[in-house]
């Protein structure tokens, strides 16, 4: 049946060995404000970016941006009061179907994408950010690193479980290659810097 | 059906071809300014070419390395031969979770394996979420763009499709108001799956995870609601370890479609608690265009669809005129592999222009591919006996230099003086809906000659 046979096939068929390249990251150094690129990219992807002033409060930002959203989960640990609704690995991912908005705390950011890595430690449930009508990432601005290969060697020593890149809010153009935004996923993303 | 005899199906509607040719061409555009605002771009594609050609070169050490650590991340792994066994152990999964509706993201190697008539002939609910995947669904054809399913579909079609098919209004094909249509109606069909099938970009050696990237979010929708998720891989979407996805998540979008990464990038490592989370690995010819020396490299791509949108044969004939899963000019060069003489048109539907090879992420060589085909396919299929005669014919005449300079003097005084219904009959085929140049008097080693005596 198919893997013995597979993988006998394969053996027959191969090339003789041929050595794993390596990259050199010397390739990609730029000097260039991590901070300033983070923004230009979240925006070209289709986010919104605030930056906090010391004079302005998460929780006011965030009711500013979305005044109607009344069914909210925060997962940001930054103890607002904003939460509607609370919920925890037991929660049937079901019953986030009506969720206004999620909040959730970003790893870090890729300047080189406007992407924020976030990963299940900091959301009980996998669904969260993408069924959630709205979401915002709230990440600090010293957490930011230039391009993917700095990324992937900043989540190498992580427990892995689930985790995503997130660039901008969900959208497509598959109808006569009009960008829509709000596809599948979340209609919106909002990132918070602080 | 020729590829040359669907294309001209294909043109019929001009004002389409237009739109298609110059839709696909922006794309083409999109990825050249996102490419080159990436320094060291150049270097990143050496790597990743040289990471498949590895790959590939060990490949079943790889797919065992993956499988014990799938297997320790309680991930359950499948193999399948062929597109039978591939679709026999998908139904088996749902038949043993009790699984009726499926939601399904984009797959080209469940397109490959017709997975979705398969289960519908077992009273199983198959929902493509993918907006262009969804309506090529509802239309019942094909996609005809790898990652573009719909583009052969104007608008007003998709509005006529939704006012069938999930009872929209007419909006003269309003893109918000459609797509927003199908979110609502797609909604539904999440939040009752029994089981989300989903296709895999990369799957890596060292860790026993796979990433699924998707700008609309439909992957995870469906895979965190179901109880069950099925991924399905062909054996060559192996990278060695983790920190390769780093070049590849940077190729892949800007290639495709110009963005800098898509929307997500989702790294599954473990199923949730209480869910369960299946790999079926699939050879389905594989390792068959593995054995092919001169065809191996086609078994690098990563399904990009840059070389569709920079192909001036694929946007002037559109994806389904290939009649293969894979259209374009990689599909020309994977398809032939498969069955030889049903594609045998396709490594003809190409100038040789070379600008596939030259966008390409992974550095395939499509072109030289391409024209290696033809070489086969001459020897082994049977040629038009038009195209034969004439090739015959043109041979003889290269091969003999007088009546080389007869043939071109003849051809000239043909061109200047016959009436223009024998110039412009069928046998001569560039000069379809076109005027060919005004003929000179000369021929250039005439010109030459001339010139040459008259500066001294």
């Amino acid at each position: 049946m198919g893997r013995e046979a597979i993988l006998k096939s394969v053996k027959e068929n191969k090339p003789t060995l041929i050595p794993l390249p390596m990259l050199d990251l010397n390739n990609f150094k730029e000097d260039i404000n991590l901070l300033e690129e983070f923004k230009e990219k979240v925006k070209l992807v289709g986010g919104s970016l605030k930056e906090l002033s010391s004079s302005e409060t998460l929780e006011n930002e965030i009711k500013k941006l979305y005044p109607n959203a009344k069914e909210i989960v925060d997962c940001s640990n930054q103890s607002t009061s904003l939460a509607t609704v609370t919920i925890s690995e037991g929660t049937n991912p079901k019953d986030l179907q009506n969720i206004d908005l999620a909040i959730i705390k970003g790893e870090f950011g890729v300047s080189e994408n406007g992407s924020v890595w976030i990963s299940e430690n900091t959301f009980p449930i996998r669904v969260l950010p993408f069924i959630t009508n709205d979401l915002v990432i709230i990440l600090e601005k010293e957490k930011l690193c230039l391009h993917m290969h700095d990324a992937f060697s900043l989540i190498s020593e992580r427990e892995r479980t689930f985790g995503v890149f997130i660039s901008g809010p969900s959208k497509t153009a598959d109808i006569e290659q009009c960008l829509v935004v709000g596809a599948q996923g979340a209609m919106s993303l909002s990132v918070f810097l602080f | 059906m020729t590829h040359a005899d669907k294309a001209a199906e294909f043109n019929k509607n001009e004002a389409k071809v237009n739109w298609h040719d110059k839709a696909l061409w922006y794309v083409r555009e999109k990825r050249d300014k996102s490419a080159h605002g990436v320094i060291g771009w150049e270097h990143i594609r050496d790597v990743a070419s040289g990471i498949k050609a590895n790959v590939l070169s060990n490949l079943d050490n790889y797919l065992i390395e993956f499988e014990k650590n799938a297997l320790n991340n309680g991930i359950k792994v499948h193999w399948a031969s062929d597109a039978k066994e591939h679709n026999e152990i998908v139904s088996k999964i749902l038949a043993d979770n009790n699984a009726k509706k499926v939601v399904k993201s984009k797959s080209m190697l469940t397109e490959e394996c017709h997975l979705n008539p398969h289960l519908e002939a077992q009273d199983i609910e198959v929902v493509d979420t993918d907006l262009g995947e969804f309506i090529v669904q509802i239309a019942k054809e094909t996609p005809s763009h790898i990652v573009l399913p719909a583009i052969h579909k104007t608008k007003e079609e998709v509005d006529d499709l939704f006012q069938e098919h999930i009872g929209t209004k007419p909006s003269e094909g309003n893109p918000e108001y459609l797509t927003n249509e199908a979110r609502k109606h797609l909604r539904n069909k999440f939040l009752n799956a029994d089981a989300a099938i989903t296709g895999v970009n990369f799957a890596i050696a060292e860790t026993g995870g796979i990433v699924v990237c998707t700008n609309e979010g439909n992957a995870d929708m469906g895979s965190h609601l179901a109880k069950v998720h099925i991924a399905s891989m062909g054996i060559e979407k192996i990278i060695p370890k983790e920190e390769h996805l780093g070049i590849f998540l940077r190729l892949l979008a800007r290639s495709a479609t110009g963005q800098p990464i898509t929307t997500y990038s989702s790294l599954f490592n473990k199923p949730a608690e209480g869910k369960e989370m299946h790999i079926v690995i699939v050879d389905n010819g594989r390792t068959e265009q593995l054995s092919r020396e001169d065809f191996r490299a086609s078994l690098h791509c990563i399904r990009c669809g840059a070389c569709m949108n920079t192909c001036p044969i694929y946007r002037r004939s559109g994806g389904h005129s290939y009649d293969a899963t894979i259209p374009g000019p990689i599909g020309s060069i994977l398809s032939p592999g498969k069955d030889l003489t049903k594609h045998s048109s396709l490594p003809f539907a190409s100038t040789l222009c070379g600008s596939c090879s030259n966008v390409c992420p992974v550095k395939i060589n499509i072109h030289e591919q391409l024209y290696k085909w033809r070489q086969v396919i001459v020897k082994d299929v049977k040629q038009p006996i038009v195209k034969k005669s004439i090739l015959k014919v043109a041979g003889g005449v290269l091969a003999n230099r007088k009546l080389y300079n007869f043939s071109g003097r003849m051809a000239r005084f043909m061109l200047k003086y016959a009436p223009r219904f024998i110039v412009y009959s069928k046998l001569n085929a560039w000069g379809k809906a076109r005027d060919l140049p005004e003929v000179k008097g000369q021929n250039f080693d005439q010109w030459y000659k001339v010139k040459r005596k008259n500066n001294g």
